[in-house]
């Protein structure tokens, strides 16, 4: 597989290299903005795991425009597990978000000045088990909207990813308890073959005499196991809507190399590789072969044929996050 | 239902169970040497269940209902003091649970002070709650040690963190302890296994160890991340994505083990040094034993062996008993007793090229070794292993000899060289005694073999087989992968015929293959072909096993494995007749598909020799004796001495990966004990055909089509309307299957399922009718790396059978849809008879990629015309467009749709259809599903040219064009929390819907428009097939097993 396969299978994930944009999700947060208009007004805003980047980028670009209307200072700060190289006025934090003691480190850096937006791009590092994912997954994104209730401004807009599987209407409700306005929208960039979707919670309104407390979140991931059997019009369900323009490229269609006939394709290397991937000592072993092999070979050489023969192009070059 | 769903779950994940030490039941049962008891705790997501185990009966008993915990449990174990039976269950949240097995309640709850998420636990419990330890593989990669039972403080009170291990710069997936060594080991997504020091852990007042733990090894080896680590004395276990077992000693991989057919190794169990059990994501389980060795012969001869052939003339084993091998010399040498010795050493002209092959005969009571060897030059020398000099000399042609085959016979054999030109010359080769212990060979000369044209002309396998008044029969295997039925003239009763038949080869007559079966192994070739209990087996190059069987003279392909070839037609009746008693055979010859030996050779080798398990050289135990490089090399057999490697597979998934798509045909059996069979499709590429009865569950596998080179996401069936039955009324189902996916490739097949009365089960045949791949062209072109590869999957296929006047076919051309993610949409014919599968028309109206297509069949009375269908197709951009069907002889150009309109705001995942007469045309109802989660039903009004014409002839449309109108559109915005996945129609106006949030949904579609009627909950990603008689609709679970379910 030459290195251009990738730009043939994933027309975003090209785009994104031609743009600038450290990941393709970039195009995702785009086109919520577009249907929402997430950015206008916005001066201080929190991206939760946020490597490696791309979001941050969208939000960095999006509100120096804005500050040239407001003159406000801007503020944007990065979490996320994994390092991410630095950008221009953006604060980073590298912690796990589920963890109490980065949530308060977040919070620090809000007080006083509660923030307008809150985005959270988190998703687990894909372990191929859908309900560990999918578990995982909402974990992420209740602990984000746990630190929303504790630096978002009353009225803020709060943009989560969502897997839409099986505790999809548990998440719904317990977002409706903080939010009136609260949609699941699908940008086209996200593929429809994926079940990821992303919440636009909009017009924060805590319960009255709500006091967020991060020891002991309101928001538990117990629930009613009932809860999923009720029917028709007791169960939450938020509206729908796909975002981004109709003629905008189908994520889940092959593309050719020669987008128009103009103009001749060239192969963009990645904006911005991952720092410090976990796999990164071992395919550096790998490289230099100096995994740990047994001496003699074993069994039967065709067995291996299902082994994919492309791993050692994800390595390095293509960065964690591109790949989702 | 629910209850055995979330079973299912459980099994799915392989959750570990815990097994614990007898612990009395409330019934006051305690255990006693004769009966034993265990309870064992299953968990899996949020839940945790006790069943117990009747060792004597084999027997699992579920105790209670199913305790739903408040977050998933990532370990529970049994605490082992006196007292009510405690569990002690590890949350996701770096949370510990205290369990009262008897009532279900928890008694403790305890936090750790990190309050944060982790991927793995380790829970080392002793007598009480006061005694455990937890030890947390977090999302930060650190492990994290700490007591949940700690003194001081309630629940409310959070437990400090005891340990820290850091170094893993991944999260981490899996814990191991071992209590003897003092050693830890983790396993994480950085690709490494980490060991550390760790000290006594857990045990009698919960010790945590050394207070500064240290990390003793740093473990990398595996090509991808590692699920699964344990510790046994001296070893290092681990498992992970790349599906490898490695096992580690002192830092070092000492034996890789791979098994598995796809996908990675999920979970592992060790018992020290004896057994490893693994279950992993092609839901098997596999049992290996440490490895075996090879033994290298050390050849001493002059020269390379280049063929190795068995001579073993008693039942010893193999070093005692002989094998020969031919040298590029032209020497054949003899190894026996550990010793080698020159046998026989040719003239120049066998110096550069020699085949060999050899034969057992038995001569008075005794084994003779007769061994022959071809040349470049057309000469064969056949000679007694023992007594070479009483060897002699044939001639086959003037060409270079291929291959040599032996086919045994009484006091002799059957020599078949495969010369120059296709030409196989034949002789009966004879041994007798003479005087002084002499042995003398004789040959005679038979009629050669002319074998079909190709490249590579020559035989690599044939089986004789007497049959009948007619003469033997031979079956033959040849090097262009084809299959060839010889037949001789049975002259052996009278001699003179026999002698002037000898005249007449002389002068060079050949027999033709009166049926040939071309390239049914591909061009790769056949390898061997051998005949059992009335059927032939072949196996080729392409790694299939073929079975079939000869009916008359010309060989009939059946098969119940890999592929197929079409049988003859010949009279109905005696066609069943004959299978009925074939089914049987192939049972015991197919379906118990065990892995008897695997050697770990390392590919690359020239010629082996195989001893296989029946001939008693190692009792249960096969050999191999392969040539690799020059060296000869043997496989020693497992033994209390030596390790030998023999996995085997408790039970096999029925797809490696998950099950992608599935059709249901209808069901077979007597009434009393129906069966549902259906098709599935898989990741793996495989086609399953399956048999489940839906009272006990119980799943029969009927065939495994693995015709396929990429996975398998579609199925379309067309079934025989009514159904056949057997002579006694029993259903029996014909059905034409076309499978599509990956690399655009389709396949066809007829299935034969009937019910075997002497087995009380199901039976399956398979005919392949025909193949077809959009891409073979693209594959053949040059720089094609520079070009985008054109429609790399097909998505789905919806059948359209021609039904004409007289009802239905019995061989009917039939017509499919498909549609893929290169926005294309096509249509194909399907010639049963002609083993075709022909492009008629393809589009790229949608733009996008196309997901799913339907067809709609005009009410009978309007059948007027040739016309007989309308299409219906929908892309990722919620589109619905509306096709009419041109005839199969009209124009290429690709026709325009008819109708096209929005149905959804994003992609359509599934089309419903169903038509209702109307005054005057009809009405078309297309219920579609998207990823929208909404239901939208537009129905439609459809005229037919001749009306239109009749009556408003002012309109501008063409007169031959059909007209569709939409004349209403229903929307269910929130039918689903999330994407529609199928529909399915029961009956016109009732329909059922599922969805990625697991449910299903029943809906009524009338004139006051769509009503929701009912739902059920946790099923997971469905595909459904309705069972229109009683309001009954069998759901296929898409995640490798299969589950029935009653909606109503
Ligand atoms: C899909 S990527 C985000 C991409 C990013 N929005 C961008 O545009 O570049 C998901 C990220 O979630 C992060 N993540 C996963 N679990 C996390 C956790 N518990 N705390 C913080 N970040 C986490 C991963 O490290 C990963 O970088």
């Amino acid at each position: 597989m030459g290195r251009s396969s990738k730009d043939k299978r994933d027309i975003y994930y090209r785009l994104a290299k031609e743009e600038g944009w450290r990941a393709r999700s970039a195009f995702k947060l785009l086109q919520l903005d577009h249907e929402f208009n997430l950015f206008t007004g916005v001066n201080r805003a929190v991206d939760l795991c946020a490597a490696p980047g791309s979001w941050s980028q969208v939000l960095s670009r999006e509100e120096k425009v804005e500050k040239g209307e407001g003159g406000e200072e801007v503020k944007i700060v990065a979490v996320d597990l994994q390092a991410m190289a630095p950008l221009p006025g953006v604060t980073q934090i590298q912690g796990d978000i589920t963890k109490v003691s980065t949530a308060q480190e977040i919070i620090r850096h809000f007080e006083g000045q509660p923030a307008d937006l809150v985005v959270c791009d988190g998703a687990p590092d894909v372990t191929g088990l859908h309900d560990v994912d999918e578990y995982i997954q909402a974990q992420l994104l209740l602990a984000a909207l746990n630190i929303t209730t504790h630096v978002l401004k009353p009225g803020g807009t709060f943009v989560a990813k969502i897997f839409r599987g099986k505790d999809v209407t548990l998440l719904y409700s317990q977002l409706k308890i903080f939010f009136s306005g609260v949609t699941c929208a699908k940008p086209r960039s996200s593929r429809n073959s994926s079940i990821e979707a992303f919440v636009v919670c909009q017009n924060y309104q805590p319960p009255e005499g709500y006091v967020p407390n991060m020891s002991n979140p309101l928001l538990d991931h117990s629930y009613d196991v009932d809860f999923n059997q009720l029917e028709g019009p007791n169960r939450v369900i938020v509206p729908f809507l796909a975002c981004g323009d109709l003629s905008a490229f189908d994520s889940d269609r092959t593309y050719p190399l020669q987008l128009d006939a103009g103009k001749q394709y060239q192969y963009t290397p990645p904006t911005q590789p991952p720092i410090h991937p976990p796999y990164q000592q071992a395919c550096h072993l790998r490289k230099n072969n100096l995994l740990s092999r047994e001496d003699a070979p074993t069994d039967c050489p065709n067995q291996s044929r299902d082994q994919d023969p492309s791993a050692d192009n994800i390595c390095l070059n293509d960065s964690h996050c591109l790949r989702s | 239902m629910c209850v055995c769903l979330s079973v299912s779950k459980i099994t799915q994940k392989a959750s570990v169970l815990n097994l614990s030490p007898v612990v009395p039941g409330p019934s006051g049962l305690t255990p006693s040497t004769e009966s034993t008891v265990y309870d064992l705790v299953v968990f899996g997501g949020k839940a945790v269940r006790l069943v117990r185990l009747h060792v004597d009966q084999q027997h699992l008993e579920a105790r209670g209902p199913l305790v739903e915990l408040q977050d998933w449990a990532l370990d529970v174990r049994w605490l082992s003091g006196d007292g009510p039976p405690l569990l002690c269950v590890a949350l996701a949240h770096n949370r510990a649970l205290l369990l009262d097995a008897n009532t279900r309640t928890p008694l403790f709850q305890r936090s750790c002070v990190e309050g944060c998420l982790l991927y793995s636990t380790l829970l080392l419990v002793h007598q009480s709650w006061a005694d455990t330890v937890l030890v947390g593989g977090t999302v930060f990669n650190q492990l994290v040690l700490w007591k949940p039972g700690e003194e001081g403080g309630g629940s409310e009170h959070k437990a400090p963190v005891q340990r820290r291990l850091l170094g893993h710069s991944g999260v981490i997936f899996s814990v191991s302890y071992l209590q003897d060594e003092g050693c830890l080991a983790s396993a994480s997504d950085d690709r490494s296994v980490r060991v550390w020091g760790v000290g006594a852990l857990g045990g009698p007042g919960g010790s945590c160890g050394d207070p500064d733990p240290v990390c003793l090894r740093v473990l990398y080896g595996h090509q991808a991340r590692v699920f699964s680590v344990r510790l046994a004395p001296g070893q290092v276990f681990s498992a992970g994505e790349d599906g490898a077992c490695l096992v580690w000693d002192g830092g070092r991989v000492i034996r890789t083990l791979k098994g598995h057919r796809a996908g990675g190794v999920r979970a592992l169990a060790v018992r020290v040094r004896v057994w490893r059990v693994e279950a992993n994501d092609d839901r098997m389980g596999k049992v290996e034993e440490t490895a075996e060795k090879l033994t290298d012969l050390k050849f001493s001869g002059d020269g390379v062996p280049k063929v190795v052939c068995p001579a073993d003339e008693d039942d010893s084993d193999w070093s005692q008993s002989g094998f020969v091998v031919c040298t590029d010399l032209g020497s054949v040498y003899r190894y026996r007793n550990g010793l080698w010795g020159l046998v026989w050493r040719g003239p120049s002209d066998f110096q550069s090229y020699c085949v060999m092959e050899t034969v057992s005969v038995r001569v008075k009571s005794s084994w003779v070794q007769i061994c022959a060897v071809g040349n470049l030059s057309g000469s064969v020398f056949v000679f007694p292993v023992s007594h070479p000099q009483s060897g002699i000399l044939l001639n086959a042609g003037s060409g270079k000899i291929h291959s040599i085959i032996w086919q045994k016979d009484e006091g002799g054999g059957f020599l078949l060289a495969s010369g120059a030109e296709g030409r196989v010359h034949r002789w009966c080769v004879q041994v007798t005694s003479g005087e002084s212990c002499h042995l003398v060979l004789s040959a005679l000369p038979l009629p050669g073999f002319l074998l079909p044209l190709c490249v590579k002309r020559w035989l690599t396998g044939a089986v004789r087989v007497r049959s009948g008044p007619q003469g033997a029969l031979w079956v033959c295997g040849d090097r262009r992968g084809s299959l060839l039925l010889f037949q001789e003239k049975d002259e052996s009763n009278t001699d003179d015929e026999e002698k002037e038949r000898m005249e007449v080869t002389k002068g060079g007559l050949t027999l033709e293959p009166t049926s040939v079966l071309f390239g049914v192994h591909g061009k790769q070739g056949v390898t061997a072909v051998t005949a059992c209990a009335g059927l032939f087996y072949s196996t080729g190059r392409d790694g299939c096993v073929r079975v079939f069987r000869v009916r008359q003279t010309k060989p009939d392909h059946r098969e119940n494995k890999n592929s197929i070839l079409e049988p003859e037609t010949t009279e109905e009746e005696e066609e069943e007749e004959e299978e009925e008693g074939m089914m049987d055979n192939l049972d015991e010859g197919t379906f118990k598909q065990e892995r008897l030996l695997a050697v770990p050779c390392g590919g690359g080798h020239r010629s082996w020799t195989l001893w296989p398990s029946l001939k008693g050289v190692w009792p249960g135990y096969g050999a191999l004796v392969f040539i690799k490089q020059g060296a000869l090399m043997a496989s020693q057999p497992p033994g209390p001495t030596r390790t030998g490697t023999t996995g085997w597979t408790l039970r096999d998934g029925v797809h490696g990966r998950g099950v992608g798509c599935v059709r249901r045909l209808g069901r077979v059996g007597p009434p009393e004990g129906l069966w549902e069979v259906a098709v599935t499709g898989g990741e793996d590429t495989s086609v399953a055909v399956l048999a489940v009865r839906p009272d006990s569950g119980a799943v029969r596998v009927l065939a495994v089509l693995t015709d396929h080179i990429s996975s398998v996401r579609t199925l379309m069936a067309v079934t025989r309307p009514g159904g056949g039955a057997d002579g006694d009324g029993t259903p029996s189902l014909s059905a034409v299957l076309v499978s599509a996916g990956g690399r655009a490739q389709m396949q066809c097949y007829r299935l034969l399922i009937g019910w075997d009365r002497q087995r009380a089960a199901p039976s399956c045949q398979v005919i392949q009718v025909a193949r077809h791949r959009l891409d073979e062209q693209w594959e053949r072109k040059r720089d094609r790396h520079k070009m985008v590869k054109m429609d790399p999957e097909t998505r789905q296929v919806q059948g359209l059978s021609n039904r004409n006047s007289s009802g239905w076919t019995r061989r009917p051309v039939c017509r499919c849809f498909s549609v893929s993610f290169f926005s294309c949409c096509r249509l194909f014919s399907i010639c049963e008879t002609k083993h075709r599968i022909d492009l008629l028309w393809e589009s790229f109206h949608h733009q996008r990629c196309v997901l799913s297509v339907a067809t709609s069949e005009r009410p009978r009375r309007l059948c007027v015309s040739s016309r007989v269908l309308l299409l219906f197709s929908a892309s990722t951009d919620g589109q619905v467009s509306v096709w009419d069907l041109p005839p199969p002889s009209s124009s290429q150009t690709p026709p325009l749709p008819c109708l096209s309109f929005p149905a959804h705001q994003s992609g359509v995942n599934a089309l419903a259809v169903w038509t209702e007469e109307d005054e005057g045309g009809c009405l078309v109802t297309v219920a579609s599903g998207g990823d929208d989660g909404q239901l939208t039903v537009s129905v439609m009004r459809v005229q037919f040219p001749h009306e239109a014409s009749r009556g408003t002839s002012s309109t501008s449309e063409p007169l031959n064009r059909i007209q569709v109108r939409l004349r209403s559109q229903a929307r269910v915005p929130l039918a689903h929390a999330a994407p529609l996945t199928a529909l399915q129609t029961v009956r016109p106006g009732l329909l059922v819907s599922t969805s990625s949030d697991q449910r299903v949904c029943l809906w009524r579609v009338g004139g006051t428009g769509v009503v929701h009627r009912g739902a059920c909950t946790g099923v997971k990603h469905t595909v459904c097939g309705p069972e229109p008689d009683h309001l009954r609709v069998w759901f296929w679970s898409v995640g490798g097993i299969c589950e029935a379910q009653k909606l109503h």
